[in-house]
Formats: structure tokens, C-alpha cells, sequence
């Protein structure tokens, strides 16, 4: 069994299951950044868990992660991640509010002929402009927002950097970069992203 | 799965409350069982620790 080592975490790896890469590591990285002891945490499409796993190993959180294919939500368990078998989401009740929300989408812009067979497509496909799943979950995520809460959103170059801030900031998010890195055919970025503060208050 | 993730679980279809039932046990983990709502007459199985939220159509 393969087994990845990083920042006190161990992650074990599983077949028809997204392998961590140069994005999970990013935001990891990101998350440990903006993760304090004692926050909520959730993170939307844990895969192995990898992310999660690292932010476990080092702040005390109470993390829940959703995870759509089947093989990924028993390979995150097997990493110690408290996981529910959802779509984004779906089966978290509308009144529960995390202090950080992280989310890996699928942001490849993806054409019928480039669906790759089975679960791991879900890791992928981001539909034909890529932002398919990041649409759904601007539209969601401030619902599950505390105030002065956090969302960290990988996206690539690929996707739409420009695009998916300004879809998140119609939704009365603030976006920034916070982390980036190039990779060989593209970039990625970690976009955070914040309620608006209330009306007179400065920030 | 905890006892206390039932805090934060909901029905995917109507967003309602759920109820417990639990086949098997470990201290605080269910291991398996279902979530039932009521709204919908809809079960949700939990198995291995892992509730299953997607709607029947989808579940594999």
C-alpha cells in the first residue's frame, strides 16, 4: 500500500482515488496556514482525505469532510477523516456553520470525450469551461459560513482565476491569492475568501 | 461515524431531520445502521462508518 508522508500526516493512498499532487499540497499548505485550534472545519471533496489529514496533524479542529466516490470517502476514513458520502453540500443541515471551508474542485475543463470511466472522472471533470462544481459552490458556501469565517478555493489557470473570484465576489464574498505556484502547463492558486463585513464596520 | 455528526447530517433531498437507527456499534462510532427521514420515507444507510447521503439513484 502506497503511504505519502507530509507535515506529521500519513496518508494512505487508494485505487480510483485522486493521488495528492501539486494542488492538494498547495492547499494543505494554505489550510494549515488559516487553521487555529478550536475552529470548525470542512472540507468539500476530501479524496484520500490528504488535505484534511494535514490539518489534523497539526491543529486541534473539529473537521468534517464530505466525498462523492465511494472508494475516496473509505480511503479518508482509513486516513482518520470523519467523512460523509455526499454531493458538496447535500446532506448537511442548512443552520450548521464552519470557521474555514476548503475545497479542491474538479477544474479541469473537461468535453464528452475527455471523461475519464468511472468515480475518479468526479475528482477531474469540472464541466466544459471547468467551473461547473466552483458555480455550485459559490452559490452554496456562504450558507455554511460563520461570520468571519474563511473559504480556501484551489483553482488553476486553467479555469479561470479572474472568473472565479468575481463569481464568488457576486456573491458578496472578498477574494484574494493567497498562495500560487507553476507548474508545467499551468498555475495554481489558493483564492481565499470572506463575507463582507457589515455595513460601518471597518476592517 | 460519531453519534454527536447526527448535529450536523441532514436529509439531501429536503434538508430535514434524521433519526438514528444503529446496527452496530463501537463506543461512540456507528459503525453501521441508517438515517431515516421522515419527510421523504427515505433510509440512508451508514456502513463501515460512512454515512451514505446520495439519493437511491445514485448510491453504487
Amino acid at each position: 500500500m502506497v503511504t505519502i508522508n507530509y507535515r506529521s500526516a500519513e496518508i494512505k493512498l487508494a485505487e480510483s482515488v485522486y493521488d495528492p499532487a501539486e494542488d492538494s499540497y498547495l492547499l494543505a499548505d494554505a489550510a494549515v496556514g488559516h487553521a487555529e485550534d478550536g475552529m470548525r472545519v470542512l472540507e468539500i471533496g476530501t479524496g484520500t482525505g490528504f488535505v484534511s489529514a494535514v490539518v489534523q496533524a497539526n491543529r486541534k479542529v473539529k473537521l468534517i469532510a464530505t466525498e462523492i466516490n465511494p472508494y475516496a470517502a473509505a480511503c479518508a476514513r482509513s486516513n482518520g477523516i470523519e467523512v460523509i458520502r455526499t454531493d458538496m453540500f447535500a446532506g448537511i443541515r442548512k443552520d450548521r456553520q464552519f470557521d474555514l471551508i476548503v475545497f479542491n474542485p474538479p477544474y479541469l475543463p473537461t468535453s464528452e470525450d475527455e471523461k475519464v470511466p468511472g468515480w475518479l472522472n468526479y475528482a477531474f471533470d469540472g464541466g466544459i469551461d471547468g467551473r461547473t462544481s466552483i458555480r455550485y459552490f459559490s452559490e452554496e458556501v456562504s450558507g455554511y459560513l460563520a461570520p468571519g469565517g474563511t473559504i480556501l478555493l484551489l483553482v488553476s489557470s486553467l479555469t479561470g482565476i479572474k472568473e472565479v473570484s468575481e463569481r464568488m465576489q457576486a456573491y458578496g464574498l472578498k477574494t484574494k491569492i493567497v498562495a500560487s505556484v507553476k507548474c508545467s502547463f499551468e498555475e495554481l492558486v489558493v483564492i481565499k475568501a470572506t463575507g463582507h463585513s457589515c455595513p460601518g464596520e471597518q476592517k | 461515524m460519531k453519534k454527536d455528526l447526527m448535529e450536523i447530517l441532514a436529509c439531501p433531498v429536503c434538508k430535514g431531520d434524521l433519526i438514528l437507527n444503529i446496527e452496530k456499534e463501537d463506543g461512540n462510532e456507528v459503525i453501521s445502521g441508517t438515517l431515516y427521514c421522515p419527510r421523504c420515507n427515505e433510509y440512508y444507510p451508514i456502513e463501515e462508518g460512512i454515512p451514505n447521503m446520495l439519493p437511491p439513484e445514485l448510491r453504487e
